[in-house]
């Protein structure tokens, strides 16, 4: 007997596959009865199905949706794994008074992140940064000239362009309060740092502390290498405390090399020797650093952090030396004001002791090298080391956006449409600036220092149709101490000697997705 | 020194310190919604459960209710009656909206007046803004009804760097009382 379906087919094939080889042949002859039987019911039952379909009006077409999402079924996982694209991007106009900035467009940076959830408390993060970048060209050849083969590279970037891994971590949350963090992490020094995405802020630049004037050791956004921990722990009535520790390589005096040829033939190359983030590779020193922060958020709202770093910041070729930093921060919500700030103080300690380090190491070096002293000028600059550096920025926002503007084209089909008015007010100082370092073979002959402060004081107007978009305008007013240049203290002014004041209108987007 | 007793030890310690926390504290996933009435409603007494189908007139009364759609719509509503000695305390509903990219999963507890009476999320599955699953922060929501707007900055208090779960937190309960309301549920 051939059975009619192949479902009845496949469930015979793996009834008899089940049966023992040495199966009774009785058995087998029950066995095709009760299949026998089962295909009459299957047959009764398919006879129904065809009666009913022949009396029943036909089915309604789908149901139309404005929903932007498929339906979900209400028996969805708690729990999913997947992988999300996002990101964040702006770009900025900027009119200024400053003789040789004028008026110019600014990409800030594009930064392309990604989140998965590998699984229940497994998660993954990362985030690459395209900062003024356009443009990366590496060309090499081998070219054939007079009989003689010689070798050439150029490599042609967008300026001042910068690509690079802001976060990339994975963690594992063991509690609430106790997750697990290992990767290229955030250092959590100071609440900008830590929330830095260009779209979360209202004005179209960020602060000096953090970024123009960098009193953090390396500028925000800042990240390094290491692991450790972070977590939420509630203590009832009085709110929730929040923390991140993390061991990491941390900040260390690193160079970079700007090379200029003369008309005249000369080549000139200028070290600079300043703190930047810490290697992804081999630690250039045997000491690592530490970064903690403990947050207190008594209410929905109000939050108030103080964060330390402490690491070694000199590689190991020059003498240990310590940088220390300490930060207060604040964010208050008092309906539609916001109020929020942060003051950061950064210490280098032994600043001499490593400047006679470096005058010993960079003589060694250039004998070394054997520099032709007639054709290449090699200076050396020890730049943005002060024995102190502090300072703050407050920003106070008021936020609205009236009913007659709900129905036009500002308001309409958004369901949180705002202005947003912000006041900020920044102050740095810098006490003991390492301005000049002159030495002769390998003594150190003198050490110039400097005290030299930057204020800025900034007015701006916002409208975000939703949370991830803002369109930012704001006046903004820098200042140094009088007849002295904003070139030798911010990194962002190219002013000239003795422009002591720039005054700029900026125009910004930012936007998130 | 650390002997290899005090080694182990204190790896006893800490494991009796973190399982209890895991077992309470995952990532994502807070609560099952056949557990919210009792938590929602702990003076509760007898429970029903049902589910609705959301079908096309479902779906246009609730939007005519929200005023537009919500950014997803499920297949079906979960809800839960509770009452205490017969009498009707309210109604617990599981719903979904849309965080940044993913699905946030909630049980709000609405009153038979038709204001929410208490929100647990259920699970959450961006890897920021969790705190929106904070008691403290879905107290806000008490005694709010359909007419409030539960935005940001209006009526709810922000929690900064999670602005969109906040507001889909404000989805949330209004598509609640919206659903409960297009099934007759509420007045």
């Amino acid at each position: 007997m051939l059975p009619r379906s192949p479902f009845v087919a496949l469930a015979l094939v793996l009834l008899v596959s089940a049966l023992p080889s040495t199966a009774h042949a009785a058995a087998v002859e029950d066995l095709e009865q009760k299949l026998k039987s089962l295909q009459e019911q299957v047959d009764d039952l398919k006879q129904q199905i065809e009666r009913q379909k022949q009396t029943a009006p036909p089915p309604p077409p789908p149901p139309p949706t404005a929903a932007t999402e498929p339906p979900m079924a209400p028996s969805r996982p708690l729990s999913i794994s997947d992988f999300k694209i996002g990101g964040y991007g702006s770009v900025r106009f900027e009119a200024s008074d400053l003789h040789d900035l004028k008026s110019t467009f600014t990409f800030r940076r594009f930064v392309l992140s990604g989140d998965a959830t590998i699984a229940n408390r497994l998660r993954g993060v990362v985030e690459v940064e395209f900062e003024r970048f356009t443009e990366l060209e590496v060309e090499r050849g081998a070219p054939l000239e007079g009989g003689l083969r010689g070798f050439s590279q150029s490599i042609e970037s967008s300026d001042k362009t910068e690509l690079s891994l802001e976060q990339a971590w994975v963690q594992f949350a063991l509690t609430d309060w106790a997750k697990f963090r290992a990767g290229v992490v955030l250092v959590p020094l100071g609440r900008f740092n830590i929330n830095h995405d260009d779209n979360r802020w209202d004005l179209p630049r960020r602060s000096l502390v953090d970024r123009g004037v960098p009193v953090l050791p390396v500028t925000a956004a800042w990240s390094e290498v290491g692991m450790g921990f972070n977590g939420d722990i509630p203590i009832g009535r009085y709110g929730k405390l929040t923390y991140e520790a993390y061991v990491m390589n941390g900040a260390t005096l690193d160079s970079s090399i700007e090379t200029v040829a003369r008309g005249s033939g000369e080549l000139e190359a200028e070290v600079e020797i300043q703190p930047r983030r810490g290697t992804a590779n081999i630690d250039l020193k045997n000491e690592k650093a530490g970064a903690f922060r403990l947050a207190w958020s008594p209410a929905i709202g109000h939050e108030i952090g103080a964060s330390a770093y402490y690491g070694r910041y000199t590689p190991d070729f020059l003498p240990s030396a310590s940088v220390w930093s300490v930060s207060v921060d604040g964010k208050t919500t008092l309906g539609p004001f916001e109020i929020e700030g942060e003051y950061v103080l950064t210490r280098y300690d032994d600043i001499l002791r490593v400047a006679r380090g470096f005058a010993r190491a960079v003589s060694e070096r250039a004998f070394e090298a054997e520099v032709p002293p007639l054709t290449t000028t090699v200076e050396f600059e020890l730049a943005g080391l002060a024995e102190t550096k502090h300072g703050y920025w407050l920003d106070v926002r008021y936020r609205f956006f009236p009913d007659f503007l709900r129905e036009s084209v500002l308001g309409r089909l958004f369901a949180n449409p705002q202005f947003i008015v912000t006041a900020r007010w920044e102050q740095v100082w810098l006490d003991g600036l390492v301005r000049e370092v002159d030495f002769m073979g390998s003594q150190l002959t003198s050490l110039t220092k400097e005290h030299r402060f930057v204020d800025r004081a900034t007015l701006g107007f916002a409208y975000r149709p939703v949370p991830l978009v803002v369109f930012q305008t704001a006046y903004e007013r820098t200042w140094t101490d009088r007849g002295k240049s904003l070139a030798g203290v911010t990194n962002f002014l190219p002013a000239r000697a003795g422009e002591d004041t720039a005054n700029a209108f900026l125009f910004g987007v930012a936007f998130g997705f | 020194m650390i002997t290899r007793r005090r080694l182990l030890r204190g790896a006893t310690g800490a494991w009796l310190v973190l399982v209890p926390g895991a077992a309470t504290g995952q990532e994502g996933v807070f609560l099952r919604p056949e557990d919210a009435p009792r938590q929602l409603f702990p003076d509760g007494g007898d429970v029903q459960e049902r589910t609705v189908e959301a079908t096309p007139a479902l779906r246009e009364r609730v939007r005519a209710l929200l005023g537009g759609p919500p950014s997803l719509w499920e297949l079906a509503y979960r809800i839960f009656t509770v009452r205490r000695a017969a009498a009707p305390l309210g109604f617990v509903i599981v719903v979904e909206e849309i965080g940044k990219h993913r699905p946030i999963t909630y049980a709000v507890a609405v009153t038979p007046t038709g204001t929410v009476h208490d929100l647990a999320v259920l699970a959450y599955r961006e890897a920021y803004g969790g705190e929106v699953k904070e008691p403290r922060f879905l107290r806000q929501y008490r005694g709010k009804g359909l007419s409030a707007p539960l935005l940001p900055y209006r009526d709810i208090v922000n929690i900064s760097g999670a602005t969109l779960s906040v507001e889909a937190t404000g989805r949330a309960a209004r598509k609640a009382i919206a659903v409960l309301r297009a099934t007759g549920d509420l007045s």
